[in-house]
């Protein structure tokens, strides 16, 4: 068997362990994530999906239990930078043009000035904003600023994308157009992908898996098997088996949200 | 051309309260030592422009080298204390509170300590006023950092240094020059003012008082008219720089 590109065994995660008003937001999360997946986290507001994504990026760490990324400890891997990271905000820092943005990963691993400029470039080609390369990010629309902080994150070609609620400020039509750009470049880089998300269709659209999340404290439900065709497309959305698996979602959703109230 | 047409109305209106000024003095006969014409300052100014340029400078090189002794202690104070939050944080509400004190009051008690004559009396208090607001805008310029900023530094396996140098600083700038912006004006106003409380003769606070004392108002309005020019010229300057350091920030894109 293939090295999981995401192990999580038995974790759980409470905020100020001990104190009076301590939360459990994560309890007893399992979950392997192998190469080359989309996998999509789900579930009702405060469940802790983006608490989740931070463990795996070892931004926080758990209370208990462990989490291994490419087999290697969390922190270890965040050290190697491993992943690529994308939050709800684009966080580009406005004091960096568009091109010098995309290359900080890359400055802070030490590339060779030559390898930063030539593979920004690229970048800017896969996510559409060639001819972008000198603007600064309030010169971009919310939309570009996203594709511009997408570039960074895969600047040091991570086997692993972490992408928190990406598309969350976007309106309808935008995210529509970035859940297509998303999927062509999940295909092209065959990256794995961890994707918060609260918008069930896009949870679909993108994704090989769902994880359902309980409300608080948050626990995985059900894992859904999305068996749509690869590579998906305009017409994946009027699929009957893009229904059914948007149906069966919504199912868990709901039961999710009703879990402890 | 277009710059020019932005500040006409604002130079029509300094022509017209001018102009209001001088008429409304000869209209009700005001006296001389209430409020001297428009006129007669423009008059006394160029009587005693070498006085006027000499004492200038010389109070002007006080405000300057209090400027930058206070900034440079403001911000090594800053990036030290920011280094450890809960040093900043301890230290705060002082400077805070510390920044609120009328400091020019010391200015006798400062006299004496350096003495009266001695230019470097003048430069600390000097100093001293403009330190506090360099240094709590420093110490939030490099702390109020957005958080997800961090995460991506971290995610990146960011040092601490790298962190400093590549996000910290940068986000510092705009705060750092809005102090630089506020301590222009405020070392200039403190060294007249604290010329006020004696010294050499040779500066703009001491022959303001000396002239008002002697019922040459006109003398004095032209000496206020010098700190006043010096004052000025001194923010615009930190605009300029401020320009060309951060064109990128959100306060330098109206013109653009």
């Amino acid at each position: 068997m293939e090295t999981p590109v995401v192990a999580l065994n038995g974790v759980n995660k409470i905020f100020n362990h001990g104190s009076p008003n301590q939360t459990v937001a994560l309890k007893d999360i399992d979950l392997v994530v192998e190469p080359g997946a989309f996998i999509s986290i789900i579930g009702p507001s405060g469940c802790g999906k983006s608490t989740l994504l931070r463990l795996v990026g070892d931004l926080i760490q758990p209370t208990t239990g462990e989490v291994q990324v490419k087999g290697k400890p969390a922190r270890q891997a965040r050290l190697n930078q491993d992943y690529g990271i994308v939050f709800q905000a684009p966080v580009l820092f406005e004091w960096r043009s568009i091109l010098k943005n995309i290359q900080l990963p890359l400055e802070l691993r030490g590339s060779s000035r030559e390898e930063r400029d030539r593979r920004a470039r690229d970048l800017l080609g896969l996510v559409e904003l060639t001819g972008f390369e000198k603007h600064y990010p309030w010169q971009l629309s919310g939309g570009m600023q996203q594709r511009a902080s997408i570039a960074r994150a895969l600047a040091i070609r991570p086997e692993l994308l972490l992408m928190d609620e990406p598309f969350g400020a976007l309106d309808e039509m935008t995210r529509e157009r970035m859940n297509m750009e998303l999927h062509n470049i999940w295909r092209q880089t065959e990256t794995t992908v961890l994707f918060v998300t609260h918008s069930i269709a896009e949870a679909v659209f993108l994704s090989t898996k769902i994880v359902v999340m309980s409300a608080r404290p948050g626990e995985i439900m059900q894992i859904v098997d999305v068996d749509i065709p690869i590579p998906r497309g305009e017409k994946t959305r009027q699929e009957t088996a893009y229904f059914e698996v948007e149906r069966e979602v919504r199912g868990w959703l709901r039961r999710a949200e009703g879990y402890r109230a | 051309m277009k710059r020019i047409r932005r500040y006409l109305p604002a130079l029509f209106l300094f022509v017209v309260v001018l102009l209001l000024w001088e008429l409304i003095i000869v209209l009700f006969q005001i006296e001389q030592f209430l409020l001297p014409a428009p006129s007669v300052i423009l008059t006394a100014f160029y009587e005693n422009l070498d006085r006027l340029l000499h004492i200038g400078w010389f109070t002007t090189k006080e405000a300057l080298g209090g400027f930058v002794i206070g900034c440079s202690a403001g911000i090594i104070v800053a990036f030290a204390t920011a280094r450890w939050s809960t040093i900043s944080e301890s230290l705060m509400p002082f400077a805070i509170a510390a920044n609120s004190v009328p400091i020019i009051a010391f200015a006798p008690i400062v006299n004496n300590w350096f003495g009266v004559d001695n230019p470097l009396s003048k430069m600390m208090i000097v100093a001293v006023i403009v330190f506090f607001p360099m240094m709590i805008n420093t110490v939030r310029g490099l702390t109020l950092v957005d958080p997800a900023a961090l995460e991506l530094m971290r995610a990146n396996a960011a040092s601490e240094f790298e962190i400093l140098w590549k996000l910290r600083i940068p986000n510092a700038l705009p705060y750092m020059f809005n102090a630089f912006k506020v301590a222009a004006t405020l070392s200039m106003i403190g060294a007249v003012v604290s010329e006020y409380f004696g010294g050499n003769r040779s500066a703009l606070g001491i022959f303001i008082t000396q002239e008002a004392a002697q019922f040459r108002f006109a003398n004095a309005w032209a000496a206020i008219i010098v700190a006043s020019i010096v004052g000025i010229a001194f923010y615009v300057i930190v605009l300029l720089v401020e320009r060309l350091t951060i064109p990128w920030h959100s306060s330098m894109r109206g013109g653009g």
